[in-house]
């Protein structure tokens, strides 16, 4: 019918980037399966894929009593070294009958919640946008709970070089003609409503964390610089406020690395409008020119001072 | 970095003080937000002129988080664009953020530690230090289950700095008082040290801070007799001597703050519009304000003693 996910994005608790081997030693903690490596073009770490249970109200934005059960798939992951995610997603069904059954079913079933009653799809995918009562299916928290298991670890010093929100991307995934929007809700929060051809594969859910992680890069840097206070603060200090961008974000920029061809097209309609790569573009250039301007002013009164 | 707020008695300046310190650190430029863990008579909000969570929350406040009734996230408040004060609601350019995660309306003390309300404190703890500079805790008065749980919490996360902030009135009673709460039975170094912490490293990261002082040569004592001042300079060096013999003097303090006639009649964060264009507070407490602001993360005010 749908699927639902909602994906957390933040900065690894150390000081500096961590290298492979220690991203799938923190990752292996979550359990003791093989965690995944890719390495071009940046290497992306992930946990093998774990099951929460849930029986739990599901969303409704006409605010129906509408109850499910099953369960949600869920993974950490760590980006070039750097960057931590913890991402959730459940596949929405009619269950074939209206009581409940036993976990049995549910387990043989990984990664779909089964609707008890009737239902409207887009009642569901329109209440996705809204928090979830007390009593209703929270992918947030379960994904905050995958960030904490790595932010925890005891592999990390937790001297972050700064200190950053993370951000949440909820998304909502259907079928039907190919279309994708992407909403910035409050500082922290976005959501992303998709429409694909054919079955979903979790290749949408990939798309849905490589978004949530530009999205971050993005919103992390523009913090940065809005720290920096360029223009407002003498120009040596504003360049120490954004050395950590240079340090460590810069470099991160990837957008579709793990896309799935098919899927790519998505990521080019956000390039187009809003336009993340072009706005990224902007503040690089924006960050080395001021850094460069820095430096020039540095040997000018470094000459100057020679000189005299 | 945590910075946890505590003070003996009850009504010393604690919540004034600290809000304005966290106050002063955002404007310095630096992320900041306050916990008000005071969950008997959660106050914070008043203070920072946030009228819809002036006496505590009616959402999942800091209260139901720590119970774990239904909130997976505690309600939080951008002071900035949420205060009912003019002044306060445009973040000034360079200023950081400001956040309030204000406690329940109604809420109560906290009956015992749990361990599931532990293992909350601690994963709040530990996700508020990744976004925020300074995460100051009003842990509220006396010796409590509230101050207990935080002890507990600070061992199982041993890469994120703290320090104590231990707030007294500058009398008799409040020193011997402060005193007791850091160095008496059962106070924070007893219990610190039976939740596993090393008792002098504890004990380095507890300070002082004198509220509502009224220096002897301060202004307001213009208008008084010859044999006033002199009584009131021969108590002031009385409780010096005392403080000192109680190790609350001028080593471990790491700041004081004047009293302030807009202090006594109103809780409230003095900005500098307060001090400079309606003139009704002192530059006094602002500075000094500002300066405990700076202190709380200066390393070399917190050397070993
Ligand atoms: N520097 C100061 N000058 C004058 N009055 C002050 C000063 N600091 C605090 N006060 C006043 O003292 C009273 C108690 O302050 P506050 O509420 O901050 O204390 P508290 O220790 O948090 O109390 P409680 O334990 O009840 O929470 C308030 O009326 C406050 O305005
Ligand atoms: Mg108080």
């Amino acid at each position: 019918m749908l699927v639902m996910g909602e994906v957390h994005t933040g900065l690894l608790q150390n000081s500096g980037e961590i290298p492979e081997s220690t991203c799938r030693d923190v990752l292996q903690l979550l359990s003791g399966e093989r965690v995944r490596v890719s390495r071009r073009p940046i290497v992306y770490a992930v946990s093998p894929d774990l099951l929460t249970g849930v029986d739990c109200r599901l969303p409704s934005a006409s605010q129906s009593r509408i109850r499910g059960a099953g369960t949600v798939l869920s993974r950490s992951s760590i980006t070039g070294g750097r960057v931590v995610q913890g991402s959730s997603f459940t596949r929405i069904e009619r269950s074939g009958s209206d009581r409940r059954q036993p976990w049995s079913h549910y387990l043989a079933r990984p990664g779909v919640v089964e609707v008890l009653g009737k239902v409207k799809s887009r009642d569901l995918a329109d209440g996705f946008a809204e928090d979830p009562p007390a009593d209703g299916l929270d992918l947030g928290a379960i994904s905050a709970r995958f960030l904490d298991v790595v932010q925890s670890s005891p592999l990390l010093d937790r001297r972050a070089p700064f200190k950053i929100a993370r951000t949440r991307l909820r998304w909502v995934a259907e079928e039907g003609e190919p279309a994708i929007r992407f909403t910035l809700h409050s500082e922290q929060m976005r959501t992303v409503r998709l429409v694909h051809t054919g079955e979903f594969t979790p290749a949408v859910a990939d798309l849905c964390e490589d978004l949530a992680l530009h999205d971050w890069l993005l919103t992390a840097l523009l913090v940065i610089i809005e720290r920096a206070r360029i223009g407002g603060t003498p120009g040596p200090e504003a360049a120490v406020k954004l050395a950590p961008a240079v340090d460590h974000l810069l470099h991160l920029w990837m957008p579709s690395a793990r896309v799935d061809d098919v899927l790519s097209a998505y990521w080019e309609s956000l390039d187009r409008r809003p336009g993340f790569t072009r706005q990224w573009q902007s503040l690089v250039d924006r960050v080395r020119d001021q850094l460069a301007v820095h430096t020039l002013a540095f040997l000018r009164e470094k000459s100057g001072g020679g000189a005299r | 970095m945590l910075i946890f707020a505590i003070s003996d008695k009850g009504g010393t300046g604690r919540s004034v003080t600290s809000t304005n310190i966290v106050y002063r650190h955002a404007l310095q430029g630096n992320d900041v937000c306050y916990l008000d863990f005071d969950f008997g008579s959660p106050t914070a909000g008043a203070i920072f002129s946030v009228g819809s969570v002036a006496r505590g929350t009616t959402r999942k406040g800091l209260h139901d988080y720590l119970l774990g009734e239904g909130a997976p996230e505690p309600h939080r408040v951008d002071v900035w664009t949420e205060s009912d004060r003019e002044g306060l609601r445009t973040k000034p350019p360079g200023a950081g953020r400001l956040v309030l995660l204000p406690g329940n309306e109604g809420g109560g003390e906290l009956p015992a530690v749990e361990e599931e309300t532990l293992r909350r404190c601690v994963q709040l703890f530990s996700r508020l230090d990744e976004e925020f500079d300074l995460v100051m805790v009003d842990v509220s008065a006396g010796r409590s289950f509230t101050a207990e749980m935080v002890l507990q919490a600070t061992v199982r996360l041993p890469s994120v700095p703290f320090r104590w902030l231990v707030f007294h009135r500058w009398t008799r009673q409040h020193i011997i008082a402060a005193d007791g709460l850091v160095t008496g039975a059962d106070g924070l170094l007893d219990a610190g040290t039976r939740f596993g912490h090393d008792r002098n490293a504890l004990r380095d990261r507890i300070r002082f801070v004198r509220t509502a002082v009224l220096e002897p040569d301060a202004a307001e004592l213009v208008g008084l007799r010859d044999e006033q001042r002199a009584w009131l300079f021969a108590c002031d060096t009385e409780l010096r001597e005392l403080a000192s013999r109680h190790k609350v003097g001028r080593t471990s303090m790491l700041g004081k703050i004047p009293l302030d006639p807009i202090l006594q009649w109103r809780e409230q964060l003095i900005s500098d519009e307060d001090v400079l264009a309606s003139k009704i507070a002192n530059a006094e407490t602002a500075a000094a304000f500002d300066d405990l602001a700076k202190k709380i993360v200066d390393d070399a005010a917190w050397e070993g003693l």
